[in-house]
């Protein structure tokens, strides 16, 4: 990006409510975007995205900012920050997925970064919230003007959330109280970078088994979402390197794996039983028997 | 709308009128408008951590910080630290004293985060400042003496 002032016009614009929100971005359809930490618009000229001419700022909303965890469920504010969900989701807790994608990203990012904004910046294939809310059922809040409707975050496209839409909120369930869950991440660095493969897995075990699995993955295609076939593979196996190379081996096969700038989709493909073996092993050793 | 939210900045303690717009990253405003240049920047895109700051007690990279967003906050850049005629903070003598400042480009960014951290979590132990220093980069230490100097404060405020 040119840093000189003119590089720096659009409008940004600040409501007071929700309601003002949405009725700025209903007016000002796609001319228009909701930003609350801005760190995609401001990166946006240099990954040759195209930008707006008007933003709405939402995140000093308060009521885009709350955000209450309940045991196995937990209902976030559209606004809430990384920060936010790492300090205030039990990491050992059926919830402990959403807390580990959201320490992924280093503090000074993940205290502007927020829920919806990790849903809907596309193409954004690493987007780390969106496999952990995936394996966690999401279903997101949605505003087009006056209109209010609730969609699931799987069904998310760039269709179904238009132009002048505003996501106001998140609901996360985990599959059961005693539910077992982990997300991991591979990245170039061992820290503070964007993971070249990640999975976010959720498990129920009924005594050494695999009895149900929720099983997303990022950054390999264009956009997170989770696998049937490696979720019925794991059903019946153990927490074990078995289980996982042969559901690494079957992701490797199922998914359209994308290459990126840090790895092509090959070395993707190759890595994934490794992926799927760090994440079975960290739910083994979390002790718990579901 | 909410109008109160003019372009008015509190920047370590003091209020500054701005007329720069929305978009312009506040590193450049801190640098360029204010003669603020304790603040670095390094990779101009939120990798490198070089122009870490605080908004509202939080802390952010500055270089994609839109100023519009900081307005009506209060932001804290390592000029905020300690002032020129006060004593070094006891972070930044033990940065001294270990020898955790080499070209000192990453400096400001790292203090601003280790700042952070100790003020959130008092007795840090290595693990902690390792993950708290994922966004932060530096091509000349090799992090030890930063993470020693880090542990050192730490150790003498318990
Ligand atoms: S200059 Fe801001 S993160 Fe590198
Ligand atoms: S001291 Fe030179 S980059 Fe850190």
């Amino acid at each position: 990006m040119a840093r000189t002032k003119d590089a720096y016009v659009p409008e940004l614009i600040h409501p007071d409510t929700v309601d003002e929100a949405a009725s700025e971005l209903a007016r000002l359809g796609k001319d228009g975007e909701a930003i609350a930490g801005a760190t995609w618009v401001m990166l946006g000229p240099l990954y040759r995205r195209p930008t707006k001419m008007h933003y709405v700022a939402v995140g000093r909303l308060p009521e885009l900012t709350n955000l209450a965890v309940n045991g196995e469920s937990a209902s976030i504010g559209a606004a809430v920050t990384f920060s936010q969900l790492a300090d205030s989701v039990d990491p050992d807790g059926p919830l402990a997925v959403l807390n580990e994608a959201a320490l992924g990203t280093p503090r000074a990012i993940g205290n502007v970064a927020t829920v919806a904004g990790n849903i809907c910046v596309h193409p954004y294939p690493a987007a780390d919230l969106v496999p952990a809310l995936l394996v966690l059922d999401a279903s997101i809040d949605v505003r087009n003007g006056d209109v209010a409707t609730t969609q699931q975050l799987a069904e998310l496209s760039n269709a179904s959330l238009g132009p002048g839409s505003l996501v106001t909120g998140v609901s996360a369930n985990a599959i059961s109280p005693r539910a077992l869950s982990c997300h991991e991440r591979l990245t170039v660095r061992a820290s503070g970078e964007e993971a070249v493969a990640s999975v976010a897995l959720a498990v129920e075990l009924d005594g050494g088994a695999i009895k149900s699995a929720r099983v997303a993955f990022g950054a390999l295609e264009t956009r997170s979402r989770r696998c049937a076939e490696v979720e019925a593979a794991l059903v019946g196996g153990a927490l074990g390197d078995e289980t996982a190379i042969a559901a690494g081996n079957l992701a490797a096969e199922a998914l359209d794996v994308v290459g990126g700038p840090d790895a092509p989709a090959d070395y993707k493909r190759q890595i994934l039983p490794g992926l799927m073996k760090r994440a079975l092993a960290r739910l083994a050793a979390s002790g718990k028997d579901g | 709308m909410n109008d109160a939210i003019a372009s008015t900045l509190t920047i370590n303690g003091r209020e500054h009128d701005l007329d720069v717009p929305p978009f312009y990253p506040l590193a450049v405003v801190l640098r360029e408008e204010l003669g603020l240049t304790g603040t670095k920047t390094g990779c101009f895109e939120g990798r490198c951590g070089a122009c870490t700051v605080s908004v509202d007690g939080q802390t952010v990279v500055s270089c994609i910080y839109p100023v519009g967003l900081a307005y009506g906050k209060s932001v804290r850049t390592v000029e905020g630290l300690a002032h020129a005629t006060q004593p070094l903070t006891p972070l930044q003598q033990n940065f001294l004293e270990a020898g955790a400042v080499q070209c000192g480009i990453c400096t400001p960014g790292m203090l601003m985060t280790l700042t952070d951290l100790l003020e959130r979590v008092p007795q840090p132990s290595e693990d902690d400042v390792r993950d708290a220093l994922a966004g932060n980069l530096c091509r000349c230490t090799g992090y030890r003496k930063i993470i020693e100097a880090t542990l050192a404060t730490a150790e003498a405020g318990s």
